[in-house]
């Protein structure tokens, strides 16, 4: 895929955690009940995003790592 | 021998190692500032890895946030969820800074606006503001240290004392080794306190509630508002939305914008090295969660507690368990203190020479660094009169600060990415951000829906920034460009 849209979906991403964690996404979530894997669900929410913002760096790294070697194949 | 003894001997045995690594990093750096303060730029992925998550896991992490799951449940959570999104854009501004730091010589934040931006005024007004928001950080660990000897001791080394041994072991090895130090001895401690982390917030669960799903049950049954977002006020009435979103907000504006963080650029090795961190760094923000699940493990156990931060130690003691397992605890929480504490010692005493007297007083590089190793020791002992009389929570301490940092984003990015950013417009935006954050942090009834005075500072910063930029002359393209475009090739200036 182009760096470029990965970039962009990132970033994208990274606005899209913002909002989920703050008022208005918060709220979709805020409440306790149910609990998931023992923890209320208003803490699973912000744990979850932690590990899907992993993931979206993760990729940029990937991305951006592969752009670098295909720059210095080309020199 | 009484347990309090075997405690304060393994504590001792702990503090002698952190002293005797800080002082063996110092060997291999060389004697000069960039050595002192960014290490030769010769830092490696572990190093840099364990001194970016020193940020998050500080006294704060290991006593603020069990004090406040505690106390006010729920509200806690926006500590989870700032991390990850304040280290992003990171990904990109960190190797862009340590670029511009290896082509000019930069070793400090406001060296790199400056040169942007030629203004005295600008250097000393940054590092002005960089210590104003340092001294309340340096004391909420340095408070940390001395509760935690304090609890475990059982009162025997008071507050006082605690804090002043293990502050001046961490000053003694900051003066020798500087950043070298800074970087070994967290990284020592950030393995220390990542196990007894997970170690404690799974194992109290069980111990006091049989498991971490009754334990919630329990605080289900027993108060339910707790545990929904954005939770309670230290009072215990709902916290408003406006303050928990806004909290989020000013502390991932504000995380990569901590000198001591930032100062780290120029301490990287190379690009791939800096970027890794930020990949690596929400490992660090998912340890967060035992800390929490250590708080809540106090909900209904420990009652009648002076101060929510005292909630770790007070748990640890009601338990009854082997006096090895609460000595490794104490030398945990002080690794988490002592490993905050350094990088900000250190950065404060670098950015008050670098930025607050250099650009005023022309100073040879051995002044220099005696003036850094004097500062080091009296931005301690200031630091430290607050810790004996401060009364506030460890956390709110924190915010107020970050409130501070966030004012440092506007410039820097425009420093790195806007052209047509002017000295007069940074300087205007800067001092227009701070004055609005100060008047709302003095008045906080007027702040409309208790939104965090550093946003309230942002919404005014960010205008006066472009509106003063767009109407004073444009600077050079030669010059603006060795900033936006790092990658083009040098233009001689002769």
């Amino acid at each position: 895929m182009n760096l470029r849209v990965i970039r962009t979906g990132v970033s994208a991403f990274f606005v899209l955690y913002l909002l989920a964690v703050i008022w208005p996404g918060a709220l979709l979530f805020r409440h306790a009940e149910p609990l998931i894997l023992g923890v209320p669900n208003s803490l699973f929410w912000p744990a979850l995003w932690i590990i899907l913002g992993g993931v979206a760096l993760a990729i940029l790294d990937w991305a951006e790592t592969r752009a670098e070697a295909e720059v210095e194949i080309t020199h | 021998m009484p347990s309090w003894v075997v405690i304060t001997l393994i504590v001792g045995a702990y503090l002698a190692l952190t002293l005797a690594v800080g002082l063996r990093a110092g060997r291999g750096t060389s004697n000069s500032v960039t050595g002192y303060v960014a290490g030769d730029r010769q830092f490696g992925l572990l190093v840099l890895y364990f001194v970016t998550g020193a940020t998050v896991f500080s006294a704060f992490a290991f006593l603020g946030g069990p004090g406040w799951a505690y106390s006010r449940g729920a509200a806690a959570f926006y500590i989870l969820a700032y991390g990850v999104i304040g280290i992003a854009p990171w990904y990109v501004l960190g190797p862009r800074a340590a670029r511009l730091g290896r082509r000019f010589g930069f070793v400090t934040q406001a060296q790199l606006l400056v040169g942007r931006f030629p203004s005295r005024t600008l250097s000393a007004l940054v590092a002005t503001l960089s210590l104003v928001a340092f001294i309340p950080y340096i004391t909420l660990q340095m408070r940390g240290a001395g509760i935690v000897i304090e609890a475990v001791t059982e009162g025997r080394i008071p507050l006082w004392a605690g804090a002043a041994v293990a502050y001046s072991i961490v000053v003694f090895y900051v003066l020798v080794s500087g950043v070298a130090a800074v970087g070994w001895t967290n990284t020592l401690q950030g393995i220390f306190m990542l196990v007894i982390a997970w170690g404690l917030g799974l194992y109290l669960p069980y111990a006091l509630h049989g498991g971490i799903g009754p334990m919630f049950q329990g605080i289900l049954e027993s108060n339910p508002e707790m545990l929904e977002i954005p939770g309670l006020t230290p009072g215990g009435a709902p916290w408003s939305w406006g303050a928990y979103s806004s909290a989020i907000l000013v502390s991932a504006v504000g995380l990569s914008m901590w000198p001591h963080l930032f100062m780290k650029a120029f301490t990287a090795r190379d690009d791939r090295t800096l970027r890794r961190t930020v990949v690596l760094f929400p490992s660090f923000q998912f340890f967060l969660i035992p800390v929490f699940l250590i708080g809540f493990a106090g909900v209904g156990v420990i009652s009648n507690l002076d101060h929510p931060d005292g909630v770790l130690p007070a748990l640890i003691l009601s338990l009854d368990l082997p006096v090895l397992v609460v000595g490794l605890f104490c030398a945990g929480a002080l690794s988490a203190s002592m490993s905050t504490g350094d990088a900000l010692l250190h950065a404060s005493a670098s950015v008050a020479v670098e930025d607050g007297i250099r650009p005023f007083r022309a100073l040879s590089e051995a002044t220099q660094q005696l003036l850094m190793r004097v500062l080091v020791v009296i931005t301690g002992a200031i630091a430290y009169v607050f810790a004996l009389d401060e009364d506030q929570s460890l956390v709110v301490l924190l915010l107020s600060s970050y409130g501070i940092i966030a004012q440092l984003a506007p410039p820097i990015v425009a420093a790195m990415y806007w052209r047509r950013a002017t000295t007069a417009g940074a300087l205007a935006g800067l001092v227009a951000g701070s004055a609005v954050t100060l008047f709302f942090f003095l008045n906080p009834t007027l702040r409309p829906w208790e939104i965090h005075e550093g946003i309230l500072g942002l919404v005014v910063h960010l205008p006066v920034l472009v509106g003063v930029s767009l109407a004073t002359p444009p600077q050079a393209l030669e010059h603006t460009q060795a900033f936006t475009h790092p990658s083009l090739p040098e233009r001689s200036t002769e």
